[in-house]
């Protein structure tokens, strides 16, 4: 947060902003502390539901969509880190995106990182029933927690997982609020182990800064 | 003898009152609010979640009319010859399926017997609506005071949205 901080105090006078959501069933009492820290300018909102999550079938975090004047997707849901503390996860070098961002901010729609229609409309695919299975699954998990049945959430936790195996905050969310391995049989670093040489995050496809053809 | 007697009478009392505590409470979360239901369903046999019309509404802003299940200007008409699977006349009390009308919208349906909690998700078109225009789906979410700012508000400006989490 305090890199996006410096980030944003670069742009803001660009017609730009920052929306951030926090992803924590635990709400303020645990997203707050960081946003306090970081003290940031921009909107730092908090998601206790996963709502958005699930609006953007979002599978990890940080994730970023960046989204127009006119409120249309410019560019749908990838990997955003703002440094490169995690780049052993990533794999990623942040530099090109933030490159990216700033191109954008100044070309608009000329930006090459803004995404045709076409392109669009091939990454951004119909949610199959699973995932809304899984969605209303992981919304009753997060009602039992919140009234006090943290044990009688497990089940419908782990089918959420089993019906969305792709989404990493459904896993590490559930494995937060008890204790992962008595519970789920695993923890996070397992299971990236699990990975086994494959990406943790869906690697990214950034074209070199510059206008579009036309 | 006696002892026996007494225990068998325990047993029996206290399934009487089990039943009667499921019975007696039911929860229905829609769109993210959980309304109890303290009518007893005189569906026991069934796995469905039965409602009174009022307990409907309540729970879910849907009324039942002749047109069919609408809640302001969306209705879904209900298929004339199935009538009987979603609504049923108990006494003076009509009863709806609202298991069997999730199942007829395509809504997703997460169910916790033990605790008899239904919780009703997502109509696909919901979640696929942007699809047709690329509009970024709109939220209204809390900052860390409770003010609420929703995406919409930033309309006219270019919005990097980012998720993190504290986990």
């Amino acid at each position: 947060m305090p890199g996006w901080q410096i980030f944003y105090h670069e742009l803001k006078d660009k017609n730009f902003e920052i929306v951030s959501v926090a992803q924590d069933t635990g709400g303020a009492k645990d997203a707050n502390p960081w946003i306090e820290k970081a003290n940031p300018e921009y909107t730092a909102l908090i998601d206790e539901q996963h709502l958005v999550t699930k609006l953007y079938s979002m599978v990890n975090v940080p994730t970023a969509v960046w989204i127009n004047e006119q409120g249309k997707i410019v560019r749908p849901n990838e990997v955003a880190f703002v440094d490169d503390r995690f780049k052993s996860y990533s794999h990623m070098d942040s530099g090109p995106y933030l490159e990216g961002i700033r191109d954008w901010v100044a070309k608009g729609e000329r930006s090459s990182f803004v995404m045709s229609e076409e392109e669009l409309r091939k990454r951004l695919t119909p949610v199959s029933p699973d995932r809304l299975m899984a969605d209303v699954e992981f919304s009753l998990a997060e009602y039992l927690y919140h009234a006090g049945h943290g044990p009688e959430a497990i089940p419908h936790f782990k089918e959420a997982q089993r019906l969305a195996p792709d989404n990493w905050n459904y896993k590490r969310q559930a494995w937060l609020l008890s204790d992962a391995d008595r519970d789920y049989g695993t923890n996070f670093t397992k299971e990236v182990q699990k990975l086994n040489g494959k990406p943790y995050y869906a690697p990214r496809q950034m074209p070199e800064p510059g206008n579009k053809p036309n | 003898m006696r002892t026996l007697f007494r225990c068998v009478g325990l047993i029996f009392l206290c399934s009487m009152a089990n039943d009667a505590t499921s019975q007696m409470r039911r929860v229905v979360i829609y769109d993210d609010t959980a309304t109890e239901l303290r009518t007893p369903s005189p569906f026991t046999q069934s796995e469905d979640l039965w409602v009174t019309l009022a307990e409907l509404t309540r729970a879910t802003g849907f009324v039942v009319k002749p047109q069919g299940v609408c809640r302001s200007e969306l209705c879904f008409p209900l298929p004339k010859q199935r009538k009987a699977d979603f609504l049923q006349q108990r006494g003076k009390v009509t009863w709806f399926n609202l298991s069997e009308f999730a199942r007829f919208v395509k809504q997703p349906v997460a169910h916790d017997e033990k605790l008899a909690i239904w919780c009703f998700g997502l109509r696909p078109e919901g979640p696929n609506g942007y699809l047709a225009t690329l509009e970024a789906p709109n939220f209204t979410l809390p900052d860390r005071s409770g003010k609420l700012h929703s995406l919409s508000d930033f309309r006219g400006k270019k919005v990097l949205l980012i998720t993190w989490a504290s986990w």
